[in-house]
């Protein structure tokens, strides 16, 4: 597939000042009044862009330039808010000036349909956009007690990795690759998509993490980490018309395979606990039940295409997941895993929003041309990964804590707690 | 003929008595007494005006019920021939495929009824039965497929399991199996509907009594509320042992009833409970369950039995041909207990008056004809028709005024 020719370009040494972190919202006050005035003025020069690029089939180069610019200025901002940046960043959108930048195509012809339905057509990616949260959180209403009006958060990866990249970032001056990453995704998506939106570019966003990061070092190999034919992005049509009924009797069972994991969980918690090693036959059950698991929500998401089997079994999946075998682990780990698991049951929490929302597009798409999209198939299987790793946590079958980067790992195994999030 | 063919068609002869024989002895339980039911003219209970509007009415629902059922065999038909093809979207071994195999077909089942569907409420809102949108059936259809998938893949995790456990034999296991599943789902239905109490008094108080009449074990009567998506009345009595009830929709009690009509309804009910109607439906399904399951066992065998994926979506033709083919003869178990049921409500209520205007009012509140063509009556009718309804209360006149006469 071609480069995108919006490109994130990532130079962050990952250290971060405490003071700056501490204090970053109240720091970002300018800016924030200065983004609501250039907001005001670019959503009036849109209008002039799409009406100009229409009329001309291309962006007048002055308008362009100043959407860039525009662009540029919310990534660093969305940069510094979300930490995946140091500095403080400029007012300008200068390029190139940025520990997290974003690199721009010069104006180009635009095909005029394209240009004339763009908001229509940039309506997924923006609904992707705001699961991620580069843009900001989903706020979804909702009718509580009393039949008052409230709003819920919901999506917005990029705030939750903020959230916790704060703490860690006071507690050792460094953010979390893995959050530090997942921010930057954001970012960059957010970016695609503005770019699209602002008629910078007629090239659609793409969702795939890997061609998002590909500035980015990749993390170490996770001990649970997926496997199999990630090409086959095939989908039969009948199977994703029903693929909700389709995949309830295997909900059903995974709900009942659940509650037998929970109990097992517990004896394999206490057991590991004095052995400093999880019993291997309790391990191996709870190995299948989060493989089938991963089945069970690449078939629901629309990940992979065939219907799964009801027993987890290794490679009997297009999609399926390295599980460790029963090693030793850490007693202080094994001791406090449910506590130490909460930041990234808050992390699974958001990109189980970015899921539903790719299989919901994915559903739409797949039933139009048989095909998933590989970018949201990327997206979903990263989401999938990291729920995987977080089941593989918390069922006890390692002690490697779930990696948050999007980006696949490589090399050897990094166990460790403090370079992990 | 050989030794061993002619022990086995002895062996068959033998099990074709002893199913005769238990078909014989359950059919016999239930009792309406030998009445000569006068022949009765619809124009002296009805105007020709309601006459025609339930003509009218009916004609459509038939031919659509015609359609979809030809529709439906003609798609199953199909997915015997091709559905072997969707095994390669699985990649869930042998049983998982043919539980795929099976929830597809019943996915194209749902296909082909849409239409059909559509049709059927739309007749039915244009005649104010019922406000259902066409959305909410459709998707609501659609989603409670899951729920059919659930119970498929059960049902066909049994018979493959015992397929692969027995093989060919596998119909005599499962068949017990089955039944005792249906005795599950008929103990645990009535907790399965949002029901509340009855709140009339009256209609408590003469529950009551009709209980004692009628020598039911107290049920409960409880109501449910159906008002929002249909206007056509209906009871039923259900639950086994500590579960059994009975269930009023409240479409029966909005006023349109008078109280003695109602009671007339609660008797019927009570009358299927009195005469443990429940546990014979459990009966009656027993006993077509093993010929039914051996049907298919002998059906699948070319494709390798059920054991194989290849066999199911053959099967699910072989169950629904026999399903249509056994309804002739559903319909005419379920008349026999409806008529005991109306029976012992004459007698526990004596109110013919109160029958007869229940009866005549069905007519205008759900459009049913009165007196059906034969085919109708044969094929889709599991309930004796109004007019039969209305003759066996002037029978009940007329046996008790001869019983009160006699010396």
């Amino acid at each position: 597939m071609d480069e995108h020719p919006v490109r994130l370009v990532v130079e962050d040494d990952l250290r971060r000042s405490r003071v700056t972190v501490f204090f970053r919202l109240l720091l970002a006050i300018p800016h924030f009044i200065w983004v609501f005035l250039w907001t005001v003025v670019v959503v009036l020069a849109a209008i002039a862009n799409w009406v100009a690029t229409l009329a001309l089939g291309r962006p007048p180069d002055s308008l362009h330039r100043f959407m860039c610019a525009y662009i540029r200025y919310v990534t660093h901002l969305g940069a510094y808010l979300w930490l995946a940046a140091n500095p403080y960043p400029g007012f300008v959108g200068e390029e190139g000036e940025y520990p997290v930048d974003v690199t721009l195509p010069p104006p180009a012809s635009q095909l005029r349909w394209k240009t004339l339905l763009r908001v229509l057509l940039a309506l997924p990616s923006v609904f992707v956009a705001l699961t991620l949260g580069g843009l900001g959180a989903v706020r979804v209403p909702y009718r509580g007690t009393g039949g008052r009006l409230g709003a819920s958060l919901g999506g917005a990866l990029a705030g939750i990795t903020a959230f916790l990249g704060w703490f860690a970032s006071l507690a050792r001056g460094r953010m979390p690759k893995g959050l530090r990453d997942a921010g930057a995704y954001s970012i960059g998506y957010s970016a695609q998509v503005l770019a699209y939106l602002l008629l910078v570019t007629d090239r659609y966003p793409n969702a795939d993490p890997t061609a998002l990061l590909e500035s980015v070092e990749r993390p170490p190999l996770h001990p649970v980490h997926l496997v199999g034919e990630a090409h086959d992005l095939r989908r039969s049509r009948v199977l994703v018309f029903f693929r909700l009924p389709l995949a309830i009797p295997h909900v059903v069972w995974l709900v009942l395979w659940a509650v037998a994991a929970v109990l097992v969980s517990i004896l394999v918690w206490l057991a590991t606990l004095f052995t400093g090693r999880p019993p291997a036959a309790l391990h191996a059950f709870l190995s299948r039940y989060v493989r089938y698991s991963l089945h069970v929500y690449a078939f629901l998401y629309l990940v992979a295409n065939p219907f799964p089997g009801f027993a987890g079994v290794r490679g009997s999946y297009p999609l399926d997941v390295e599980l460790p075998g029963p090693e030793r682990q850490n007693r202080w780990v094994t001791g406090f895993r449910f506590i130490l698991a909460v930041p990234a049951l808050l992390v699974n929490s958001v990109l189980g929003w970015a899921l539903g929302v790719t299989a919901v597009l994915t559903w739409f798409v797949a039933l139009g041309t048989g095909s998933a999209p590989w970018g949201l198939r990327n997206l979903a299987a990263y989401a999938l990964r990291y729920a995987a790793q977080l089941n593989a946590y918390v069922f006890m079958l390692t002690d490697a804590y779930p990696h948050a980067s999007p980006l696949e790992g490589a090399g050897e195994p990094q166990l460790s707690f403090d370079d992990a999030a | 003929m050989s030794r061993s063919l002619a022990a086995r068609a002895a062996l068959a002869g033998v099990l074709a008595t002893a199913w005769a024989v238990a078909v014989w002895l359950l059919w016999t339980s239930t009792t309406v007494p030998a009445l000569h039911l006068p022949h009765l003219d619809p124009h002296a209970y009805f105007s020709p005006r309601q006459l025609s509007a339930a003509a009218s009415y009916s004609r459509l629902e038939r031919v659509d019920w015609l359609l979809a059922t030809v529709a439906t065999l003609g798609a199953l038909l199909v997915f015997a021939r091709y559905g072997l093809r969707w095994a390669r979207e699985s990649a869930a071994g042998r049983m998982g495929t043919g539980m795929l195999l099976g929830m597809l077909g019943f996915a194209l089942l749902w296909a082909v009824q849409v239409p059909f569907s559509i049709l059927e409420l739309w007749w039915e809102r244009r005649h104010h039965l019922t406000s259902i949108g066409y959305a909410s059936l459709v998707l609501g259809n659609w989603l409670a497929l899951g729920g059919e998938f659930v119970f498929l893949c059960f049902a066909l995790a049994i018979v493959m399991g015992l397929a692969r456990a027995v093989g060919d034999w596998w119909w005599l296991p499962a068949a017990p199996a089955f039944i005792g599943l249906a005795l599950l789902f008929a103990f645990l239905n009535p907790w399965l509907t949002s029901t509340h109490r009855l709140e009339q008094p009256a209609l408590r108080a003469s529950a009551a009594r009709l209980e004692r009449i009628e020598h039911v074990r107290h049920a409960p009567i409880e109501v449910e509320s159906v008002h929002d998506v249909t206007s056509l009345p209906n009871a039923e009595a259900t639950g086994i042992g500590p579960s059994r009830r009975v269930i009023l929709w409240d479409t029966l009690v909005d006023g349109r009833f008078t109280d003695r009509e109602v009671t007339v309804v609660i008797a019927h009910e009570l009358g299927h409970l009195a005469h443990d109607h429940i546990w014979k439906d459990v009966g009656w399904y027993a006993l077509f369950a093993f010929p039914g399951t051996f049907l298919i066992a002998l059906a699948t065998r070319r494709r390798g039995g059920m054991r194989r994926p290849e066999a199911v979506p053959l099967s699910l033709l072989v169950l629904v041909g026999l399903t249509v083919l056994g309804q002739p003869l559903q319909n005419i178990v379920t008349r026999h207990m409806e008529a005991e049921a109306d029976w012992s409500a004459l007698q526990a209520t004596h109110d013919t008056a109160a029958a007869t205007g229940l009866f005549v009012r069905f007519v205008p509140t759900t459009l049913s004809q009165p007196s059906p063509p034969t085919w109708d009556y044969v094929l889709l009718e599991n309930h004796p028709t109004i007019m039969q309804r209305i003759a066996m209360v002037q029978a009940w006149r007329r046996y008790a005024t001869s019983v009160a006469q006699s010396p």
